[in-house]
């Protein structure tokens, strides 16, 4: 029963986890048309519980994208600079798109995981029934 | 057959290393992103049985303290650019073995308890 415990404590860090950066994601892509905008990404870590002697996995720092700012022209913007030119946001669609998909796989898989534990604990709480 | 009750330990044993096996393999799937994690998994059932004596007075008393002692080993496969070396694919065959295991153990160990309550006269 210990262990069915850990494994249901350890794919509920997974879920959390995956949400975490679903969240990410779809802040960039909302943020996608914001000038200045910078994309953020996350990290993850396992991190051992010691006395269950299982390492569920967190999330770390948020870091954000220190690539080049897109640099869009259009001299009526009201942030244009001398040039015509203001910086948008370094948010490539695309990525994100992917990013948010192999959230969705790995959260899937640990759902999964998920219902096929509770499913073997309750047969095995199904022989006291007899 | 029954005075030791070897059949119910052999069955317990089976399910607690199904346990074991799907807590680890649950640990994996939960870590499947996290940058350089490598995946555990203990010895298969077979082996730990092959460990133990078996013939004609096949007794199992080592069995379950042979299971719980199992140490995870980590596997070593193709690894990601971020290090992580977890393949979903092979861990969700392997929940399923674990799962199967898990059935058949508790499979052996209802029907074992059918036949002790049937020799009792009890339904």
């Amino acid at each position: 029963m210990n262990d069915f415990s850990n494994a249901l404590s350890v794919t509920a860090s997974g879920l959390k986890a995956q949400a975490t950066r679903l969240r990410h994601v779809s802040e960039n892509i909302a943020n996608a048309d914001t000038p200045g905008y910078r994309r953020k990404s996350v990290s993850f870590q396992s991190e051992t519980n010691a006395d269950q002697g299982v390492s569920s996995v967190k999330t770390g720092q948020v870091s954000l994208d220190r690539s080049e700012l897109k640099q869009i022209y259009d001299p009526s913007h009201p942030m244009a600079d001398d040039t015509g030119h203001f910086q948008g946001s370094n948010v490539d669609l695309i990525i994100e798109i992917a990013d948010a998909r192999e959230a969705q796989r790995s959260y899937e898989a640990n759902l999964k995981m998920f219902e096929q534990t509770r499913q073997m604990s309750s047969s095995l709480l199904d022989l006291l029934r007899r | 057959m029954f005075e030791n009750l070897d059949i119910f330990r052999a069955a317990q044993s089976m399910a607690i290393h199904a346990g074991k096996r799907q807590s680890l393999i649950a640990q994996n799937i939960a870590n499947a992103d996290t940058p350089g994690y490598k995946p555990l998994d203990i010895k298969p059932f077979s082996e730990v049985l092959q460990s133990n004596p078996i013939g004609k007075n096949a007794s199992f008393s080592t069995l379950p303290t042979a299971v719980s002692t199992l140490e995870p080993f980590t596997i070593n496969g193709s690894e990601s650019p971020n290090g992580n070396a977890v393949s979903v694919e092979q861990q969700m065959v392997k929940a399923i073995e674990a799962r199967r295991q898990h059935d058949q153990a508790l499979a052996i160990y209802k029907s074992a308890l059918t036949i002790i309550r049937a020799s009792l006269g009890r339904r």
